[in-house]
């Protein structure tokens, strides 16, 4: 079995490798902005039943936000939107044979983590100056600057480690299942998949949200407790509890 | 753990690039045509509101309205009352005015209806009386029809004036009627006692005239004088008949 943690080019341009999450995410991407463009190019104030689908995946997208973060949503929701959308058609590409979902490779859960920190460094500065905002490291008191800097990577890294390690678990163990056995077993666990899928690009997005928020609406660093819904940690720990492999 | 940093850069451009399409394409498009749904239903919402705080005070209106009229109502069934019972007071009291009239006509007809009837009695009482005293007269003797009023004839000729008793003398025959055709002895007796008042020798013309019953009557032109029962009767009849 191909170890999920190397990579290998499909092709070079120039110096550049084009590996499989790439190109896989560029389809995704051609597939998204083709249905977008398409989906969107006549909208009306009478909706049809894709519009209505539409306005119902953006109004939940905000009233997450909005639950999370007590704030308007329209600066928040393209990120958080476009992150969910991203890591549920990329965790769910594996279901189409041959592909591999981009999401099962550290490369592409370390690119969102990372756009997540620069998010919650960039709203949190835009928010409250980048005096206030350093000074949240501050709090409650200075002693905790050290932790809070550290408490900064290590929940960017669990970010990364959660939906790696769930998604790239998923298809270790269809492949494996799937080399075992015959070509229906592995059914039950590709529909299981499809809701881990869910739940983690629902959990993705729901912390960055958190983390946002709590950047921008003077809660500090880490501190996740008040802001976040009851659902969120508890989730959280118990999918790593769970499912981290 | 080996970490392909071309494959991580891309896969951050892509996730920005990503970010921009559906921007884009997606999140922008599809929460403008919300916020203008939003944005009519608010405009519909606050149409709906303004129509209602219309309607409730074109209620509270109607309820003003109402409650004025039923004032106005009960006032005017009062002053109705009222002037329907000083109408009824005035109709009564006109009532009553007209039936006094009446009454007061009725009486006074009344009145006047007995007044006739006692007239009319007491003429029918007079003409009885004055017939039962014809009949009686009519039983005296011949003789008393004629002597008994010569007397007093010629005492009331005495009684006259000189200048009329003068011209009664002078005037030729005096014109006499008598009840009954007077005796030669009769005549004489009276041209006799008349030229003894009269101063003047006198002739009689005795006119027989049965309606006397008894006496005379002696008719000059300066004077009448009546001495007879017919004369007598008529001077009673007028005083039963007679109404002061």
């Amino acid at each position: 079995m191909e170890n999920p943690l190397t990579l290998e080019p499909l092709l070079s341009i120039g110096p550049v490798p084009i590996t499989a999450p790439v190109a896989v995410t560029w389809a995704i991407m051609l597939a998204l902005t083709l249905g977008s463009w398409l989906a969107t190019r006549r909208l009306s104030l009478q909706p049809g039943k894709l519009q209505t689908v539409l306005e119902l995946f953006v109004t939940t997208v905000d009233g997450q936000i909005r639950d999370t973060m007590q704030t308007d949503p329209s600066p928040y929701r393209t990120l958080i939107g476009t992150i969910f959308l991203f890591v549920l058609i990329a965790n769910w590409s594996s279901l189409i044979p041959g592909i591999e979902p981009p999401t099962a490779h550290l490369e592409t859960d370390a690119a969102l983590a990372l756009i997540v920190f620069a998010a919650t460094v960039w709203f949190g500065i835009a928010t409250r100056g980048l005096k206030g905002y350093l000074a949240t490291f501050a709090e409650p008191s200075w002693v905790m600057i050290p932790l809070n800097l550290v408490e900064q990577i290590t929940r960017t890294f669990s970010l990364i480690v959660r939906l790696f390690g769930n998604v790239m678990s998923g298809v270790f163990v269809v492949g494996i299942v799937l080399s075992l056995a015959g070509l229906l077993v592995p059914i039950p666990l590709m529909a299981l998949d499809l809701l881990t899928g869910t739940v983690q690009a629902y959990i993705f997005a729901i912390l960055a949200t958190v983390f946002i928020g709590a950047a921008a609406n003077g809660e500090a660093p880490g501190d996740t407790s008040s802001k976040t819904p009851s659902q969120a940690p508890t989730q959280e720990t118990s999918n790593q509890e769970t499912e981290t492999p | 753990m080996h970490l392909d940093w071309w494959t991580l850069g891309l896969q951050t451009v892509n996730v920005v690039v990503l970010l921009w399409i559906l921007k884009r394409f997606l999140f922008r498009p599809v929460a403008k045509i919300v916020a203008d749904r939003q944005a009519a239903a608010d405009v519909e919402l606050r149409r709906a509101r303004q129509a209602r705080a219309e309607a409730e005070k074109a209620r509270d209106a109607a309820r003003t309205a109402t409650s004025d009229i039923a004032a106005q109502r009960a006032g005017l069934l009062v002053r109705a009352e009222e002037e329907a019972e000083a109408e009824k007071a005035k109709l009564l009291e006109a009532a009553e005015a007209e039936a006094e009239a009446a009454r007061e006509a009725a009486r006074a007809e009344l009145d006047r209806m007995r007044a006739a009837e006692t007239q009319a009695l007491t003429d029918a009482a007079g003409t009885l009386a004055v017939d039962i005293a014809e009949r009686l007269f009519a039983r005296l003797p011949e003789e008393a029809r004629i002597n008994g009023f010569m007397g007093g004839l010629v005492k009331a000729v005495s009684a006259l004036p000189d200048a009329a008793r003068a011209e009664i003398a002078s005037a030729g025959p005096v014109r006499l009627r008598a009840a009954r055709a007077l005796t030669a002895d009769e005549t004489d007796r009276l041209e006799a006692s008349l030229s003894e008042v009269l101063a003047h020798p006198v002739e009689v013309a005795v006119e027989s005239d049965e309606t006397l019953i008894a006496g005379l009557e002696l008719d000059a032109p300066q004077a009448v004088v009546r001495n007879h029962f017919r004369a007598d009767l008529d001077l009673i009849r007028q005083e039963l008949t007679r109404h002061d």
